[in-house]
């Protein structure tokens, strides 16, 4: 390397070094605190950096109390349904709106964009009378009800399918394929880095979902994380140690998933296919 | 004949293929969404009352109130000053560490991992976090840098500093995002710029901007419309005794604390339907502009 | 990706399909199987996790006398409000749930409670003498009984002792007076600002300065709920204290107050005396500095009208109009308001029992400290201020007062523009 792409190399280094602790630091707090005493955690003056004596009892009351290996089961099949359902119907959607031209496909997808556009807590009690009306409560399809179908999803693929380029579709299409199948075996496949995106977010906005979750799910046994983290927030005051601790047992789950998907990422760029 | 007999053909084909694919898509929407936003601008039209019963038609009385309610009106400059500082600023440290770690560079997982993180800590541990390092009196960046600002107390900066949270928070979203278009761009552009001498900068500029535009243009969409729709940050951060919320609180707080605490779902519905035409109005304008500097293939 | 995988994938997710939906009827299948009784459990709905431990031991002792099964849930306070009312649209609430005087109006007025009225008559262990005819009055509309009270809370002068002893000032005792409180808050606050004698912020009414305006004979609602009393000489006057703190600075500035809790700055030394409700208990309890050095004592009383009136409030056990279970959610709810159960209640320390004379076993949850205060506060009790939409006029005179904190507006300017702005709201009721 050169001493000017040395001296690159260590700025971008410095920037991301400096950026990452800024990412870190509330972590850093969230895993002091959870070893901290109560008082020493809502101390104001002198705000408590490092607890006095590590103790885990928050941990240990944490894991005892909550049952984590529901909640992650819960949690995890919330979300693995939702991806499934976001990818297959905005996969669909996507590459319609993205490559086919056909009447209405304007209006369909305006929807689309409104869609996004409307609050969520609109949809809360509607969504909830639909639920109960099909007794459904407290199962994994409810969790799963408002996430059947993803406008966001929708918009992301129509943009990953609108700038791939023609020549693939074209041949398949002078080959005899039908646009079905065209979509499905050539198309598709070409998309995977979105697709990967697309999984991630619907897997971290089903996880940080709150009211939904609360509302339709509150019998025990299927709660999700989001759920059990808010119930342990008290009218009053909280139990900071403990929160701590839970909030950060509950992100593991998201950070495996994070590394496993994030490897598919990468090698999105040897399998895309896009070639000239 | 034939040709046109094919063209007929194709174009009933395109359409019956096109309407399958978006069919679930489609009917999902208008059952899960669209028809509860009916049912809301109904209500914006009522006088509503109690359990969706009673609701007494008023025509636009609600929107007559609406238009001369200062409340309102502050909320949505505030609203709009927490997105115009939120998005760029989101936006623009996301596409730099996006392409900054797009290279092989070592410890580039370590660092895409590090800036996710966010996007899946407990919204409580958050507001907690961040009411600490912004506590005026006790907090860790006022004692670091011996000032002594209101961050989350004073109504003239406060929204700023929620907007900082948002874009602690987001960061990690459009990196993603952003990751994933660099991927579709082919590397022998940047190697045949290499060979011509354009420097780091130009390439920037020439080939990865206009290559990923779609991509941009996707992020600015979506991030400007959450923006639009923040609320929990506030929600979680700032309560009624604080001096800074009415220069903070934005729509959507206004609608939840109308709709959801004061249970006065007609005035709730019209604040979301006045939103939703800033936010349609906004998404227009954009929809149109693509044209301008999105580059398709 | 090719044809088999595609297959392939869409037979998972047909399967997978069909295990979601088994497993939300097998979810329900269990819990039959899983009840020893012959029915599903009642569905109890509460929003504090704190109390479901106690709750769930009171659930367990009534099921042993009573074959009746019972499964508590619990929603937090911010989503328990939005999930009775979609139920209450849509049509299904749970079996028993808490019920809050911001909100009894509303569910009462529209049927949505069962009537309790006969069933209190003939029971034994439910007599509308034994609680406080205030809470009871909560729940009451045309004259019926809409829900079993289950506790009471009322407010006390919490302060410092290390810092009471370090400036050489008395603690505060019974006798003390309003003039005492703020002598002392003079004596405690410190001019670099490091201790304030007293915090309060604008937002806590009834654990604050409601019980000001009563004690000096003036009221925040009228008694037939029309009228504001916030423009009241006598309500003025009372605030005027509070206004006295604001502007001599004994108490933090609001920016303060808002990022940084009442209890929080009691418990880091900050602040040498607040009033707070018997609710916080558990959160003094817990704190281990709080433990060590603090201690309670009754709210002073007004110098010239001698009184020291208490807010308070209470909760109740409420079933639901539609329940198909009346006969056993009510069983369930006479269980939690009987004596033994108030008793019990009151023992766990959570929470001061509405049942007359079942709260001593709360005073001796914490030795530490003197929660006589509270129960000496029974004497005067005032229920907390209510009507149909408590919430909505409540928020209006909060932010009035804000602005006299701030010190944008003079205290009396504040309970004026209060009174019109609640008198506007009264009337649309």
């Amino acid at each position: 390397m050169t001493k000017h792409n040395r001296i690159n190399s260590a700025i971008i280094h410095i920037i991301l070094i400096v950026l990452s602790l800024t990412m870190l630091v509330p972590f850093l707090w969230m895993f002091l605190t959870s070893f901290k005493t109560i008082a020493e955690s809502t101390q104001v003056d002198p705000f408590v950096v490092f607890p006095q004596r590590w103790n885990a009892d928050a941990y240990t009351n944490v894991l005892n109390n909550m049952n984590f290996l529901l909640l992650y089961k819960n949690t995890i099949l919330m979300i693995f349904f939702r991806i499934v359902c976001a990818v297959v119907t905005s996969s669909m959607a996507g590459y319609a709106f993205g490559r086919l031209k056909f009447r209405g496909a304007g209006f369909a997808f305006s929807l689309v964009l409104f869609q996004m556009m409307i609050p969520s807590q609109i949809f809360i009690i509607p969504q909830y009378q639909m639920i109960s009306k099909l007794r459904l409560p407290n199962t994994t399809f409810a969790l799963v009800f408002p996430g059947l179908v993803s406008a966001f999803g929708t918009f992301l693929m129509r943009q990953a399918y609108k700038v791939l380029p023609k020549d693939l579709e074209e041949a398949a299409r002078l080959d005899g394929l039908s646009i079905g199948k065209t979509f499905v075996l050539v198309m598709a496949p070409l998309t995977k880095s979105c697709t990967i995106a697309l999984s991630i977010f619907t897997a971290v906005f089903a996880y940080k979902e709150l009211m939904w979750p609360m509302i339709v799910n509150t019998d025990k046994n299927s709660l999700v994380l989001a759920s059990a983290l808010a119930k342990m927030q008290g009218q009053y005051t909280s139990h900071y140690p403990e929160l701590m601790a839970a909030s950060l047992i509950a992100c593991v789950p998201m950070i495996i998933l994070y590394l496993v998907f994030q490897k598919q990422f990468v090698e999105g760029i040897a399998t895309s296919g896009v070639k000239f | 004949m034939k040709r046109q007999d094919l063209r007929h053909t194709t174009e009933r084909n395109v359409f019956f293929w096109g309407w399958v694919l978006i069919l679930p898509t489609m009917v999902g929407l208008i059952i899960l969404n669209i028809y509860p936003m009916i049912k809301t601008v109904y209500q914006s039209f009522c006088k509503t009352g109690d359990f969706g019963r009673g609701n007494i038609f008023i025509g636009t009385a609600n929107y007559a109130k609406l238009f001369s309610d200062p409340e309102v009106w502050q909320a949505t400059l505030n609203t709009f000053k927490y997105m115009v500082v939120e998005v760029p600023f989101s936006v623009i440290i996301a596409l730099v560490l996006a392409v900054l770690l797009n290279r092989n560079m070592v410890g580039k997982s370590v660092y895409r991992t590090i800036f996710f993180l966010p996007m899946v800590a407990a919204p409580a541990a958050i507001a907690m976090v961040w009411r600490w390092l912004f506590n005026s009196q006790f907090g860790l960046i006022n004692n670091m840098f011996h000032i002594s600002t209101h961050w989350i107390s004073d109504p003239a900066i406060a929204v700023y500093s929620i907007a900082i949270i948002g874009i602690w928070s987001d960061i990690g979203y459009n990196m993603i995002l952003f990751l994933a278009g660099l991927q579709e761009v082919p590397k022998e552009y940047y190697e045949a710029a290499s060979i011509d001498g354009t420097n780091g900068f130009q390439k920037f500029h020439y080939i990865t901007v206009p290559m990923i535009s779609p991509t941009i243009f996707f992020v600015l969409v979506t991030r400007i419309i959450a923006a639009m729709q923040v609320f929990d940050l506030i929600y979680m951060i700032m309560d009624r005794s604080n001096p800074a919320l009415s220069k903070t609180q934005s729509l959507v707080y206004l609608f939840y604390q109308y709709s959801f605490v004061q249970k006065d779902f007609g005035y709730g519905s019209t604040i979301v339907v006045l939103l939703l035409l800033l936010i349609m109005v906004i998404t227009v304008i954009q929809v149109f502009a693509q044209k301008k500097w999105v580059h398709y293939n | 990706m090719n044809r088999k995988k595609v297959m392939s994938l869409l037979c998972v997710s047909l399967l997978a399909m069909t295990v979601v939906f088994a497993n939300g009827t097998a979810e329900k299948g269990t819990t039959a199987t899983e009840s020893k009784a012959p029915e599903k459990p009642l569905s109890v709905m509460i929003w504090d996790s704190n109390q479901e431990p106690g709750i769930r031991k009171l659930i367990d002792d009534f099921t042993a006398k009573t074959g009746i099964t019972a499964e508590i849930q619990v929603v937090n306070w911010d989503n328990y409000w939005t999930l009775l009312s979609a139920g209450a649209e849509g049509g299904a609430l749970p079996d028993v749930f808490w019920m809050h005087s911001n909100e009894s109006q509303r569910y009462m007025s529209n049927n949505l409670l069962l009537d309790l009225t006969q069933r209190i008559k003939t029971s034994k262990e439910v007599n509308p003498d034994d609680y406080p005819a205030d809470i009871l009055g909560l729940y009451t509309y045309n004259g019926k009984y809409y829900a079993v009270p289950k506790d009471i809370d009322t407010i006390a002068l919490w302060y410092n002792k290390k810092l009471f002893d370090e400036a050489g000032v008395a603690y505060p005792n019974a006798d003390w007076t309003w003039d005492d409180l703020y002598n002392a808050a003079k004596k405690l606050t410190k001019a670099d600002g490091s201790v304030y004698g007293f915090a309060k912020k604008n937002t806590g009414n009834q654990d604050g300065w409601y019980n000001l305006i009563y004690d000096g004979n003036g009221y925040v609602i009228s008694r037939d709920k029309k009228k504001s009393g916030m423009d009241d000489p006598k309500t003025i006057e009372a605030m005027g204290f509070m206004g006295k703190l604001i502007n001599e600075n004994l108490m933090p500035s609001p920016q303060v107050m808002t990022e940084t809790g009442e209890d929080v700055l009691l418990g880091s030394g900050k602040i040498a005396m607040t009033t707070q409700g018997s609710w916080m208990l558990a959160a003094f309890r817990d704190n281990e500095y709080t433990l060590a050095n603090c201690d309670v004592a009754p709210l002073p009383k007004n110098a010239k009208t001698g009184r020291s009136a208490s807010i308070y409030n209470g909760l109740g056990w409420a079933v639901s109009a539609k329940t198909s279970r009346p006969d056993d959610a009510w069983k369930l709810v006479e269980y939690f308001g009987s004596k033994e159960a108030q008793l019990k209640q009151a023992q766990l320390g959570i929470t001061m029992s509405a049942y007359t004379g079942t709260s001593d076993a709360w005073k001796n949850s914490v030795p530490q400290f003197n929660l006589q205060a509270y129960l000496d506060m029974q004497k005067d009790m005032v229920i907390r201020p209510y009507s149909k939409n408590t919430v909505k006029w409540e928020n209006a005179i909060n932010d009035c007062m804000l602005k006299a904190w701030t010190k944008e507006m003079t205290m009396e300017e504040a309970c004026k523009e209060a009174a019109k702005q609640m008198n506007a709201i009264l009337a649309e009721e």
